[in-house]
C-alpha cells in the first residue's frame, strides 16, 4: 500500500501551522526568518505530495515548482540577512519589538 | 518505486521522517536561542529531503540538502553566530499576546485537516519519478508548444543577481566616495 496522498498533506499543513506559530508568537528576527523558510519548506512537501497524484508530463511539474520555490527561498534569506544586519547596526538589537518606531 | 519494493519499509521510512520534521519543526518554535533553532531547522530540512526521495522525488531530495540544508542554512547560522558577538541580550521569547496569537495556527491546522481528510486523493500510476533526465527535459524544453519554464528559470537567474546586489548595498556600511571617516569603535559591533 502507497503512502497516502493525504497524509503527505496534513504534515504539510502541521510542518507550515509550526511555521506559522513561530512568526507570530516569537520576537527574535533570526526566528522569524526560520518560520517564513519552515513555512516555504511545507508548501513545497505539499506541491511534491500533490505531484504524486497527477499523470505523466503533469507530475514532472511537481518537480519543477519546488526547484524555482527554493531559488526565490535563497534569494529571500539572502536579503532578509543582509536586512537584518542593516537594522542591528542602527538599534544594536534582534529584537522585533524594538522596530516598532511608525508607531509612535 | 521505493515504496513499491517494500511497502513496509516505505511506510515506516516515511512516518519516522514525518515524526523527525514536525520534532524538529516544534523544536524550531519553543527554542531559546536562534541557534538551537537554526538546528532544528536543519533537522527539518533534512527529514524532508528523506521525505521526497520516498515521495518519488530524489532529485528534489538532493537539491534540498544541497540548496538548503547547505547553502541556505550555513548562511543563516553564519550571520547569527556573526552578530550574537554584538548582540547577546534575552528576547523575551513568549508572552501573553504569543499565547493568544498560537491560537491562529491552530485553528488554520484544525481546518486543513478537516477539509483534506473530507477529499480522497489517489496515487496516480502514470506519475513520473523525479529523476534529472524527465525534469532537465521538461525545465528545457524549448518547443513553442512547451510549458516555457525556461524563461523561468532565466528569471531566476536575474533575481538571484539582483539578490546579491542587494544584499551587498544592505550590508554594507558605505558605497562608493567614502564618507567622513568613522570612528573605529563601530568595527567592535557590526560586521
Amino acid at each position: 500500500m502507497p503512502i497516502d496522498p493525504i497524509d503527505v498533506q496534513i504534515l504539510a499543513a502541521v510542518l507550515f501551522s509550526l511555521g506559522l506559530a513561530t512568526v507570530l508568537t516569537r520576537r527574535n528576527l533570526f526566528l522569524l526568518l526560520m518560520g517564513i523558510e519552515l513555512m516555504l519548506n511545507a508548501v513545497n512537501l505539499s506541491i511534491v505530495g500533490f505531484s504524486r497524484t497527477l499523470p505523466g508530463d503533469a507530475s514532472v511539474t511537481g518537480a519543477i515548482l519546488p526547484l524555482f520555490t527554493i531559488a526565490i527561498a535563497a534569494a529571500e534569506a539572502c536579503i532578509g540577512l543582509a536586512m537584518v544586519i542593516a537594522i542591528t547596526r542602527v538599534k544594536d538589537s534582534v529584537d522585533a519589538d524594538s522596530f516598532a518606531t511608525m508607531k509612535e | 518505486m521505493f515504496h513499491e519494493l517494500n511497502p513496509f519499509i516505505g511506510q515506516l521510512y516515511f512516518w519516522l521522517f514525518a515524526g523527525a520534521a514536525v520534532l524538529c519543526g516544534a523544536g524550531l518554535a519553543s527554542s531559546r536561542h536562534p541557534l538551537y533553532g537554526a538546528i532544528n531547522l536543519i533537522g527539518v530540512m533534512l527529514s524532508l529531503a528523506g521525505l521526497y526521495a520516498i515521495l518519488d522525488q530524489p532529485f528534489l531530495g538532493v537539491v534540498q540538502v544541497l540548496t538548503y540544508a547547505g547553502a541556505i542554512m550555513m548562511l543563516v547560522v553564519f550571520v547569527i553566530m556573526v552578530l550574537n558577538q554584538a548582540v547577546d541580550r534575552a528576547v523575551a521569547p513568549m508572552d501573553r499576546l504569543a499565547v493568544v496569537m498560537g491560537l491562529v495556527p491552530l485553528s488554520l491546522l484544525a481546518t486543513l485537516v478537516m477539509v483534506l481528510r473530507a477529499g480522497p486523493a489517489v496515487v496516480d500510476t502514470g506519475a513520473v519519478r523525479g529523476s534529472p533526465k524527465p525534469i532537465a527535459q521538461e525545465l528545457f524544453d524549448l518547443t513553442a508548444a512547451g510549458p516555457g519554464y525556461y524563461i523561468l528559470f532565466e528569471l531566476i537567474g536575474v533575481i538571484l543577481l539582483v539578490a546579491i546586489v542587494g544584499a551587498i548595498a544592505l550590508a554594507k556600511r558605505r558605497l562608493g566616495r567614502s564618507a567622513p571617516a568613522a570612528p573605529a569603535a563601530e568595527d567592535t559591533h557590526a560586521h
